[in-house]
């Protein structure tokens, strides 16, 4: 019997050395990385995934781009215009961007880039006939409301829903080649994230002739880029190889010659090519190796900022409030919020960060992330959070505060709650029930919370969903308490904000709906900052979703932020967001490897690396 | 083939057919009958973008509607449709890069432990209570009760992360080398007892022992006579076996991040890619029917006293 194995161990070692060589050998100039598994899709237009953002990033060139400084700060440069011009404000509001493109860009397949690319890139990618993720990072440019717009068919769906149509089926936005070389742009009016939006790979060209062909960018034959690189071969499930473009204008920048792109989804098996040399930068790493992998790899396993929040959001029209309350209507509901919000003073964020996320999360106390800057002094905006002078943001989550919080959670809650003095607890608290998606982090997560109010009583069950029944559960409303996540898309506060108007698609608080909506509470006073908005005691659609629509005209970027604190102020008072921490990017790249930077939204960028 | 047999297989298949069929269709209905859809996201689209990708992939049709146009696609033009999640991609594109990958690794992981088990098998047989024999049985236990996902794990610290001298993932050159041993362990242990037990069976047999008296040569009874007969229960086992290997190798190819079909089932589930669910379910359906039927047929073809109907 020991022979027959020794016999398989010695065939499987001949096959290896023959076939492979242990895949543990870095060619000169290839850089092997994992971000994730297969990319739903590498088309600019359709992608909205950071791992597919990454690889788009390597594959076009777009009219800006995020560089680093000779400092090593990030930065957003001009990348296919000569330079980033400033807006030109014209008398009806909006404003009118004139770009040059520079000379001698061309496609991968040799032919000339022009401003009619982007005309055609931008239309595409914002029509409804495409009908991308990223549509609305378009909402900004004149014309996309026109593009939008929808009227009631008076015609029913099978479900009963009313079915709607588009009212300007041939709308444009307004973006115009005016000739080969010159592209003008006007947006609805200024927005301070402009030559961000203009780095998203939403907004990079693709040519009208290539894609035509739906299946375009699925396959390395019919993939027409201008990037730095190439699409040299895509073995679907498996492999994407990136070749330097000779076409590309600065191609003499460009370092690194080939990246080859492993596909996986699975976190121990990206480390363990991480371990063996194979791979020299992935982008997961498990959690329960973290703390492992930072000890054993100091300098190759790297925390970065990240804008987004973790946190739990309530149901804004589940009744927490005892059996016995008599409090109904608005009383009731700002009962509610004065609860959630102290709830909210029961855990210790601290311990979630360095016990459980294990991964460099950084307290949160407010909902608006870290990493978000205002545009008058540079200052972080969550710094800028709250009205307290002790602490940053709306509540001070220092290890030091942990008793003082707990004791004023607990006196604001022994108003509505029978409080037993000899048990500490309280005795009539409603059961809650977290919910959360499958993932032992999120689980870990909610244990501790469960525990956190368990301690003074409150019976908090857990449920896990399987991801897509969740998404589909929490957006309905059918749920008391739910985890949470956001991710900025861009550097600015409405992203964080804009999502809580009663429309919005990601309301999972169900803000303004149900009996919420008929709740005259809210008041909204804007004429401080010279505006005619007084409402006392209004809905919130009658107040939030006129001060984000404030927001989005508000021309004064000083002006703008001001009023989106305002508005983080109200939706926290509603106690309904309940952060947790801001996220951080772990991922771990190669000592070896040098000349490699990430930005917040968690793109990586290969293209100036060298490996040793 | 008299035409007894004939028909027996033309009922088969018809029956196959019908198996298939039913599949399909609870699936469907399931499939589209769970929460959540396939353009679910963290950031949820606009209704208006979401209306639109519906109508784009029909999916604004009436149920009942949507499965006749599904079924007539396939059955007048073999089409599965395009994939929801990986636009631009065709879900039987999808499902033939899978199928190659898992094919390959499922056959040769059949074969290998058809032959082996074979060989160890009938050794341990004609050994039988000897040393030999109880190394094997020690051997096979432990194959068939540790699970491929502990084989796998330990094969990985082993292989690739302390030696070094084979890749931790299945799309490297030389990758399928490990997911092949530890898919095929678990196989190769079945068919060694298997064939172990049923050989014993047949060595008892009068006729061998007339064989043996006539002086036919040892070799000569073990393999013409012995060994052909042992291996019925073998075949029985091998044909629905092999659908397993190939459609079930879900845990191998997540260990070592092998791009089979798999994987592709698991995540169209999770996406709810509902052509991706149905085209998958198809394939993986029909192959476990086939592989049902002829592992029947050859029952037959090796024993003639077997009657079909």
């Amino acid at each position: 019997m020991k022979k027959i194995l020794a016999l398989m161990l010695a065939l499987a070692l001949c096959l290896s050395m023959v076939a492979c060589g242990g895949g543990k050998k870095t060619e000169a100039g290839t850089l092997s990385v994992c971000l994730a598994s297969e990319p739903d899709t590498l088309d600019p237009a359709l992608n909205s995934a950071v791992d597919g953002a990454t690889m788009v990033a390597h594959l076009f060139s777009g009219l800006a781009k995020w560089a680093q400084d000779k400092d090593g700060k990030l930065v957003i440069v001009a990348d296919s215009v000569t330079e980033l011009v400033e807006g030109v404000a014209n008398t009806d509001g909006t404003v009118t961007y004139t770009y040059t493109l520079r000379d001698g860009m061309k496609w991968s397949d040799g032919k000339d880039v022009t401003a009619a690319d982007f005309v055609f890139a931008w239309n595409r990618a914002a029509s409804p006939t495409l009908a991308a993720d990223y549509c609305y990072m378009f909402e900004v440019i004149k014309g996309y409301a026109e593009m939008w717009e929808t009227r009631d068919t008076g015609n029913k769906d099978a479900d009963g829903n009313p079915i709607e149509e588009f009212v300007n089926p041939d709308a444009k936005l307004a973006v115009e080649a005016v000739d080969a070389k010159t592209l003008k742009v006007t947006l609805s009016n200024a927005v301070s994230y402009w030559n961000e939006l203009l780095a998203f790979p939403t907004y990079y060209p693709v040519r009208e002739d290539v894609v035509k062909n739906e299946k375009w960018a699925t396959d390395p034959a019919t993939y027409v880029c201008n990037g730095p690189y190439t699409m040299a071969s895509w073995e679907h499930d498996s492999l994407i190889t990136l070749k330097k473009n000779p076409n590309y204008i600065d191609a003499a920048s460009v370092k690194l010659e080939t990246l080859k792109c492993y596909l996986s989804d699975d976190a121990n098996n990206m480390l363990t090519n991480f371990e063996n040399g194979a791979w020299q930068m992935i982008d997961d790493v498990p959690t329960n190796e973290m703390a492992n992998m930072a000890s054993k790899y100091p300098t190759a396993y790297r925390v970065e900022g990240q804008i987004g929040t973790y946190y739990v959001n309530w149901n804004v029209n589940e009744n927490i409030l005892p059996a016995t309350s008599t409090l109904t209507g608005v009383e009731a509901e700002k009962a509610k919020a004065e609860i959630r919000a102290a709830l909210g003073l029961l855990y210790d964020r601290n311990y979630i960060c360095k016990e459980i996320g294990q991964a460099g999360q950084v307290p949160a106390s407010s909902f608006v992330a870290m990493g978000m800057t205002e545009p008058t002094d540079g200052s972080e905006f969550y710094k800028n959070a709250g009205s307290s002078d002790d602490y940053i943001g709306y509540y001070d989550v220092a290890s030091s505060a942990i008793e003082s919080n707990y004791n004023k959670a607990v006196e604001i809650l022994k108003k509505y709650y029978t409080y037993d003095e000899a048990t500490k607890k309280f005795t009539n608290f409603p059961t809650l029930t977290y919910l959360y998606n499958t993932n032992d982090g999120h689980k870990a997560i909610g244990e501790y919370l469960a525990g956190a109010l368990a301690a003074v009583g409150i019976t908090m069950k857990l449920e896990n969903q399987e991801w897509n029944t969740f998404l589909n559960t929490r957006k309905n409303g059918d749920y008391s308490v739910a985890r949470n996540g956001w991710l900025a898309d861009y550097n600015d506060p409405i992203c964080f904000l804009d999502m809580w108007t009663t429309t919005s698609g990601n309301n999972d608080i169900q803000f303004g709906k149900g009996a919420h909506a008929q709740l005259k509470m809210y008041n909204l006073d804007l004429s401080a900052q010279g505006y005619n908005v007084k409402v006392t005691n209004g809905t919130w659609a009658e107040t939030y979703d006129v001060l984000i629509a404030t927001i989005k005209s508000e021309t004064n970027a000083a002006k703008r932020y001001e009023l989106m604190h305002i508005a983080e102020d109200m939706l926290m008072a509603t106690g309904c967001v309940t952060p947790l921490y801001y996220y951080t990017d772990i991922f771990m790249i190669s000592d070896n490897v040098e000349g490699f930077f990430c930005n917040p939204l968690g793109y990586k960028y290969f293209m100036y690396c060298t490996v040793k | 083939m008299n035409t007894k047999t004939l028909l027996y297989i033309l009922k088969r298949i018809g029956l196959a057919i019908l198996t298939v069929w039913i599949v399909v269709t609870v699936t469907f209905f399931v499939a589209h009958a769970v929460p959540g859809g396939p353009f679910a996201s963290e950031k949820a689209i606009t209704p208006a973008a979401k209306a639109a990708l519906e109508a784009k992939y029909g999916l604004d049709k009436p149920l009942p509607e949507q499965y006749i146009t599904y079924l007539k696609d396939i059955v007048t033009e073999f089409d599965f449709g395009p994939s929801l999640k990986n636009r631009g991609r065709d879900v039987i594109e999808i499902i033939a890069d899978g199928m190659r990958t898992s094919a390959k690794l499922g056959l040769t992981a059949a074969g290998i432990a058809l032959v082996v088990g074979v060989v160890l098998g009938a050794v341990a047989a004609l050994r039988r209570n000897k040393l030999i024999d109880r190394v094997v049985m020690v051997f096979t236990t432990a194959c068939i009760s540790m699970p491929s996902f502990i084989m796998g794990t330990l094969f990985l610290i082993l292989f690739a992360i302390t030696l070094r001298i084979l890749p931790a993932n299945g799309n490297a050159a030389g990758g399928l080398i490990l997911p092949v041993i530890t898919l095929s362990l678990s196989p190769m242990a079945n068919i060694t007892r298997l064939t172990r037990s049923s050989m014993l069976d047949v060595l008892g047999q009068d006729y061998i022992r007339t064989a043996k008296a006539k002086g036919v040569s040892a070799p000569k009874v073990i393999f013409g006579h012995a060994l052909k007969n042992a291996l019925i229960p073998v075949i029985t086992y091998f044909g629905p076996m092999l659908a397993y290997i190939v459609t079930g190798s879900l845990v191998v190819e997540q260990i070592f991040a092998v791009p089979g079909i798999g994987r592709a089932f698991v995540s169209s589930i999770t996406d709810r890619d509902y052509p991706m669910i149905m085209g998958t379910t198809i394939v993986l359906a029909s192959l476990i029917v086939i592989m049902n039927l002829v592992s029947d047929i050859l029952y037959k073809v090796v024993d003639p006293r077997i009657t079909l109907e």
